[in-house]
């Protein structure tokens, strides 16, 4: 019996191949730092309360119910006359203690552990199972707070891997510091920095990161205002004044009332998600905050963002706003929180979007990138163009001769390639602007449908990952889409040969050894826990084109 | 075939087995026969006279209509079949398919995950087989049906092998 602080229950099954390791209860200090003998650390013994409040909630409202009724209405509670009394106690006492045991049983059998490569997690009272993720496979790290978990100082830790659907690996919950922790020493590990030998129980500090932006909370809601939520709204206001008028029928009542709680929903969501957005750049990858219940902070290492979308509604025009999104691997299409997680800048001015755009692409390609990009976000072409779809400042766009057949948009869709991207923009009323790394690129695909042949013209569309960007070329001349489609198939290839590594940080350790090796490149005695973020803070900016520009010279 | 407008220069494909015509024409066959029984019981009853009130010329143009869409596709599957196309390059497979709606896509061998190589019972019969590809895009759709169960089993190892090769992350 090795476990320290059990209650003398030896777990029958589960221990695996790695059972020599100690079980320490998570409660006990922090100990999440590396592990070399393969220790076993649990989730915090609070978490299957915060996880099955739901359950307890029910409970207490159907018991405590019944009976502030019958309390209510001044009658005896049934449950409690005639000697009842003593089975009632003991049937809400077998369910609670049922319920604990539940909770129990899922807390011990619940248990993880992090090596130099891998994170493995064990779950499941009867049904085990034992999950294993490589580190340097992870495409997204996330710290989930809830309501109820925000009140107990706890927190979720997700962990994704690029299967496009559930995460690989979900802690709930540990203490926020612990989870904090484990981001940090996963994504150093993932990095591909190792702990020196003799430093590997010393914690992995968080990478120093710099804010560089935050969404203010009134602009938010300015974006919730000018949302198509309030072109709805005013659709169904019109709508319900005119049955009202023409039936001479209380109509209004009936089909507001619905319509009311969509569109209180349509602005909740946008404002409950979108509050208190930053974004903040760390040599781990972009990290983005936001969350006004619950709170979420994300972490995209770099080079996991496969496309970008960059999207302008009709209303957001007189503002200049933008809303941008990302599909990245790990975080597929799943509609939880409304594809908040999608979201790379809820509403952003055009200067906000570059410098969003300079961490998700951070070498453009361009001499000028303020221009291609503008052009993109907002440009379009002249009337007055030649047959081959002209060049307009960077961009080519539709030939003259598709404007009756899409007579809004010839102007706008268009293409433009930099060195390390593709742009394809497109949409006259809701703009759009996506942008593909070159090394991202999965398949391209051209298309002609029998109108397009007539025409000359065909879509070119760009295969990434499940995600809600979808970059799609459309109806560009015939031989400048053939030329594209061979062109961006060997840019592809040749980006994808001098990409970065998939540990991001190999390359630079290797050339800067002293750099950001963390804890065992210096002796970490009594170090003050302000001075190395402070001393370290220097460090993106410079060494944030080392990898690119090595890797041109190199390519 | 003639090289179409959207097919990349000096691209010598390679077509599918003709016998995949005779493949889809049997399941076209089958279809036909099933789809024309169901809309011409209609036109049955209203002729044998059990639902007299049936529009007639909604009968007629239920049976009618369904045979001349279907023998209008029957025809067009001999060219369908010729149209689809696969070349193996250096860096990447092309596949192309259509008629109407044409595609033409590029699998780059290094963003290959894993490639199928299925067999349904009709296709087995003739010695014939699908190769599909899979990338971490559900977008890419790229199958090549009706490959030769060899050349099928010999375009596995080499997209596997030149995949293995060219590996990228994602």
């Amino acid at each position: 019996m090795t476990v320290p602080g059990s209650t003398g229950q030896d777990p029958p099954q589960g221990r695996g191949p790695d059972a020599p390791g100690d079980v320490l209860p998570a409660s006990q200090g922090v100990p999440l730092t590396p592990d070399p003998t393969g220790i076993w650390h649990r989730v915090h013994p609070v978490s299957p309360l915060v996880r099955g409040w739901i359950a307890v909630a029910a409970i207490a409202y159907f018991f405590g119910r019944d009976w502030f009724e019958t309390v209510f209405r001044g009658e005896e509670f049934w449950g409690l006359s005639g000697g009842r009394a003593v089975w009632t106690v003991l049937i809400v006492a077998g369910v609670v203690l049922l319920l604990l045991a539940g909770f129990f049983l899922s807390w011990w059998f619940t248990r993880y552990q992090v090596t130099d490569d891998h994170v493995r997690v064990n779950s499941g009272v009867l049904f085990r199972q034992h999950r294993q993720a490589r580190l340097d496979r992870v495409q997204a790290i996330d710290v989930i707070q809830p309501l109820l978990a925000r009140i107990f100082g706890l927190a979720e830790l997700k962990f994704e891997v690029a299967d496009a659907g559930e995460s690989a690996v979900r802690l709930a919950y540990l203490p926020l510091a612990s989870a904090q922790e484990l981001r940090a020493t996963i994504l150093a590990r993932a990095a591909g920095l190792t702990s020196a030998p003799g430093h590997a129980q010393e914690p992995v500090p968080e990478a120093p990161e710099q804010q560089i932006l935050a969404v203010p909370g009134s602009r938010i809601v300015g974006a919730a205002l000018l949302s198509g939520t309030t072109v709805f709204l005013v659709i169904m206001l019109i709508a319900a004044g005119l049955s009202t008028f023409v039936f001479d029928a209380a109509f209004g009542p009936a089909l507001l009332l619905p319509a009311a709680f969509g569109v209180a929903a349509g602005y909740w969501s946008t404002f409950s998600t979108g509050y208190n957005f930053r974004a903040a750049v760390s040599p781990d990858g972009i990290r983005l905050r936001y969350g006004l219940l619950e709170t979420r902070a994300q972490t995209v290492p770099p080079g996991r963002v496969q496309a970008v979308e960059i999207m302008q509604s009709p209303l957001w025009r007189f503002k200049g706003w933008y809303r941008m999104r990302v599909n990245v691997a790990g975080y597929g299409v799943s509609t939880e929180n409304s594809g908040a997680r999608t979201t790379l800048l809820p509403v952003g001015t055009q200067q906000e979007v570059m410098q969003m755009l300079a961490l998700v692409l951070p070498d453009p390609g361009t001499e000028d990138p303020f221009t291609v990009f503008a052009a993109g976000l907002d440009g379009i072409a002249d009337t007055e163009q030649n047959d081959g779809g002209a060049s307009d400042d960077g961009f080519v766009t539709s030939p003259r001769r598709v404007r009756w057949l899409s007579w809004l948009t010839w102007r706008r869709n268009g293409f433009a390639v930099t060195g390390t991207a593709l742009l394809a923009r497109g949409g006259r009323l809701w703009r759009s602007l996506a942008v593909v790394p070159h090394e991202r690129t999965q398949s391209i695909a051209l298309h002609q449908g029998p109108l397009a042949r007539r025409l000359r013209v065909a879509d070119l569309r760009l295969h990434t990952t499940t995600g809600p960007v979808t970059p799609v070329v459309y109806q560009i001349d015939a031989d400048t889409a053939r030329r594209l489609f061979d062109e961006q198939a060997s840019r592809a290839a040749a980006a994808r040969r001098r990409s970065l590594p998939e540990r991001w940080l190999e390359a630079r350790s290797e050339a800067t050894p002293d750099a950001l090796s963390g804890p065992g490149s210096e002796p970490a005695t009594g170090r003050p826990a302000g001075h190395q973020p402070q001393q370290e803070a220097q460090q993106p900016q410079q060494d944030g084109h080392h990898p690119e520009q090595e890797s041109h010279h190199g390519g | 075939m003639p090289s179409e407008a959207i097919d990349p220069a000096w691209i010598n494909w390679i077509r599918v087995s003709p016998k995949y015509i005779t493949v889809q024409l049997i399941g076209w066959a089958i279809f036909t026969v099933v789809a024309l029984a169901v809309l011409s019981v209609p036109l049955a009853l209203l002729l044998t006279g059990v639902w007299p009130d049936f529009p007639a010329w909604l009968a007629w143009l239920l049976s009618v209509g369904t045979l001349v869409a279907r023998i209008w596709i029957g025809l067009l599957i001999p060219r369908q079949v010729r149209a689809i196309g696969y070349a193996e390059r250096d860096e990447d497979l092309l596949i192309r398919r259509g008629l109407f709606f044409q595609r033409v896509m590029v699998v780059p061998y290094g963003r290959m995950q894993y490639v199928d190589v299925a067999v349904g019972p009709l296709e087995r019969a003739f010695g014939l087989c699908s190769v599909k590809l899979h990338t971490a895009s559900p977008q890419t759709n790229a199958s090549i049906p009706g490959v030769p169960a060899a050349e099928g089993a010999r375009l596995r190892e080499q997209l596997s092998d030149r995949g293995q090769a060219r590996l990228a992350g994602l």
